[in-house]
């Protein structure tokens, strides 16, 4: 059942983002209301795809790595539609969708394409903390990815005015004020998100192992990627914004996955798919 | 008698500004000029556009070639202009031609500048006083409202509209690029010239609340200061304002550059490096183009500017032929329906529809009740036959007897109540 959905939700997560793009290119209205319709869609299907699957499966709806990239991607476009509708409903920020729909579609995949829903969680994992330790931990996961899109785009508008360059592609682009501001709440609440996630982390590994901390990779990764974020919200105060900002936020958001990636395929310890 | 639309008037094609003005119809003179546009007799509906490029009257007739002379007349009754002098300027457009033209007008296809977005406001201020006085009708109420949504499709579907194809208001644009509102933010006018003012007042009417104006001579920033309700500073001092200003044009007479990137630099700091836009318009420059290196500052210099309109201009061009299509394919929807609009193809078209009604109904009744004798199947169609024609006896003698003002009117209420199709071809 779920995974019925789940092909649907990508199905429009698909159709969004080519019409996303056949909106950039051609310029045409109808196209960027289908996208976000269409996003829309997606977003409701794939909702319902994980309440599906964490009502039949309870806590082991997040066993696998997959499972929590597909929960990342939901919240992610969640959140960019809450944003587009609800905090500048006057931007256009349809570019934004046109990064995060084809993300939020290659993180669905890999949830649909690797449905192992065999692996079992242990049952010391499965009490009360474990929501508490995932929910701000997917919240802000999915924030900086979201946080990640606009300082892309942010890098490229700015590439293009001091370039003096004009594409297109140009008219149709947020302006820098919007961005950064965007981008700087996102980071801001990312990062308090990702804070209450590592430190109900690390409550729930002295529930689960009894050890606060035991140098496991996820909690080295974890600790590297704060620090960087914690870094780019203090630069913010110094009056580091705009370009710097940006490229900061994208290599915080690329050291994130790497060592996301890394710490679940590569190393297998507590953290990850096996828990073992 | 063929029903059509036609334009005849003045526009920036064919006549100079002299002869515009000359034809205007300012304000007070418009309403009279509706209501004397009326008493014409072959003039049915009118609608007059007047605004700086164009005089032109929009009527709908079924006598095009009286109706161009009445209204050539009109033009040049109260000694407004010699008849000999008008014609050389005159443009007449007719049938299929005068709907293009107003559709054209509407989506700004035909205006001095290409894209521009007043004329829609105009359009619809014309057509909203004609139809107060009473002068649109049937055809013009449609005909305008289709221009408009030609326009609405334009403007939505093609890049013809939004770009911005002057110096002045490309810096508009890039500066929307840069700043997402403008309402919070400050502009800075160094020095004064016919361009700089040009893009200070783009600026203010796009909604930047502050102005500051520095001059060499102090009088003359008090001036513009007070033209624009901004505050003058002193040029001795303005690079100390620079840190309050998020937008700055320069056009003083300097030889050497009077901002350096070292300053610039300083300057940022002191705004804790909040974007800048720094708009360049004097020759030689007054900003050292470097500082366009430094993050957070954008420099553009008058040829830079002068390449963002150029190849919006180009650009303009060719979404203009996307939007030539879309007029033409709207033409001729509105030609179909303008065709039809007439008794006695409605008269046909109705009939034929009811009586392919009463038959279709007729033979499914027939059919189920096989047992009849031949006459009783003649009288149950003699029946039907009077149903029909006693229920159409209304409708048909009203389309038939009004007078051709109304006609448009019954006609076109007639064939939506009974919807009927427009022919494919007229």
């Amino acid at each position: 059942m779920s995974n019925v959905l789940l092909a649907h939700a990508l199905a429009f997560y698909l159709l969004s983002t080519i019409t996303g793009v056949a909106h950039l290119v051609t310029g045409q209205d109808a196209m960027r209301r289908w996208a976000f319709a269409l996003l829309a869609c997606a977003l409701g299907v794939h909702a319902g795809a994980l309440a599906v699957r964490a009502v039949m499966m309870g806590y082991e709806a997040v066993a696998t790595f997959q499972d929590e990239l597909s929960f990342i991607a939901c919240i992610m476009v969640g959140t960019y539609v809450l944003m587009a509708v609800v905090l500048v409903p006057r931007a256009d920020l349809t570019v934004v969708g046109v990064l995060v729909t084809p993300l939020a579609f290659l993180f669905t995949l890999s949830a649909y394409a690797f449905n192992s829903s065999t692996a079992a969680l242990p049952p010391q994992l499965q009490n009360v903390w474990l929501p508490v330790h995932v929910a701000p931990a997917f919240l802000g996961y999915a924030i900086f990815a979201l946080a990640f899109c606009l300082s892309v785009i942010y890098l490229l508008q700015e590439r293009q005015l001091k370039a003096k360059r004009k594409s297109n592609l140009f008219r149709r682009l947020p302006s820098l004020e919007t961005l950064d501001q965007l981008n700087h709440r996102f980071v801001s609440w990312g990062f308090a998100l990702f804070t209450v996630g590592i430190i109900t982390g690390t409550l729930l590994a002295k529930e689960t192992w009894g050890a606060l901390w035991s140098w496991q990779p996820v909690e080295l990764a974890s600790a590297i990627t704060w620090v960087l974020y914690a870094l780019l919200v203090h630069a913010r105060h110094t009056g580091w914004r705009g370009r710097k900002a940006a490229t900061l936020t994208v290599v915080s958001f690329v050291v994130l996955v790497v060592s996301f990636l890394s710490v679940n395929l590569l190393f297998p310890g507590k953290h990850s798919g096996s828990f073992d | 008698m063929q029903r059509e639309v036609l334009i005849v008037g003045v526009n920036h094609r064919k006549a100079p500004v002299e002869v515009r003005e000359r034809l205007s119809f300012a304000d007070g003179r418009l309403q009279e000029g509706l209501r004397t546009l009326l008493t014409l007799r072959p003039i049915d509906e009118g609608v007059i556009i007047s605004t700086c490029n164009r005089v032109e009257i929009v009527a709908a007739t079924v006598d095009g070639d009286d109706a161009v002379e009445a209204l050539t007349d009109f033009l040049t009754s109260g000694d407004r202009i010699a008849r000999g002098q008008l014609a050389e300027h005159l443009s007449v457009y007719r049938g299929r031609e005068a709907v293009r033209h107003l559709f054209r007008v509407a989506a700004s296809l035909d205006s001095m500048v290409v894209g521009e977005p007043q004329i829609l406001g105009q359009l619809k201020d014309s057509y909203s006083h004609a139809a107060s006085e009473g002068s649109a009708g049937t055809v013009l109420h449609r005909c305008f409202h289709k221009s408009f949504s030609v326009a609405k499709r334009v403007r939505s579907e093609t890049g013809v509209a939004g770009k911005a194809v002057s110096v002045s208001s490309a810096a508009v644009e890039l500066a929307t690029k840069i700043f997402d509102r403008f309402d919070d933010k400050t502009a800075l006018l160094l020095g004064a010239g016919t361009m700089s003012e040009l893009a200070a007042r783009h600026l203010l009417a796009h909604g930047v609340s502050r102005l500051m104006v520095a001059n060499r001579t102090f009088e003359r920033a008090v001036e513009l200061a007070h033209e624009f309700q901004g505050t003058p500073v002193p040029f001795e001092e303005f690079s100390r304002y620079l840190s309050m200003a998020d937008m700055v044009i320069g056009s003083t007479a300097a030889d050497g550059y009077v901002l350096t990137r070292d300053r610039m630099q300083e300057v940022l700091r002191a705004r804790r490096y909040r974007p800048i836009f720094l708009i360049d318009m004097s020759v030689p420059r007054n900003f050292d183009p470097s500082i366009n290196e430094l993050d957070n500052a954008y420099l553009y210099d008058i040829d830079d500017l002068g390449e963002v309109a150029q190849v919006n201009r180009e650009e303009r061009g060719r979404e203009a032929e996307k939007a030539e299509s879309i007029v033409d394919a709207e033409v001729e929807t509105f030609w179909k329906w303008l065709a039809a609009l007439e008794a006695v193809p409605t008269i046909v078209a109705l009939r034929e529809k009811m009586d392919a009604i009463r038959k279709g109904e007729l033979e499914k009744t027939l059919a189920t009740l096989r047992d009849l004798a031949p006459r009783e199947r003649e009288a149950l169609e003699a029946m039907t036959a009077a149903i029909v024609n006693k229920i159409l006896h209304g409708p048909i003698t009203h389309l038939k007897q009004h007078h051709r003002e109304h006609e448009a009117f019954y006609v076109a209420a007639a064939r939506q109540l009974f919807d009927l199709q427009e022919p494919e071809n007229q």
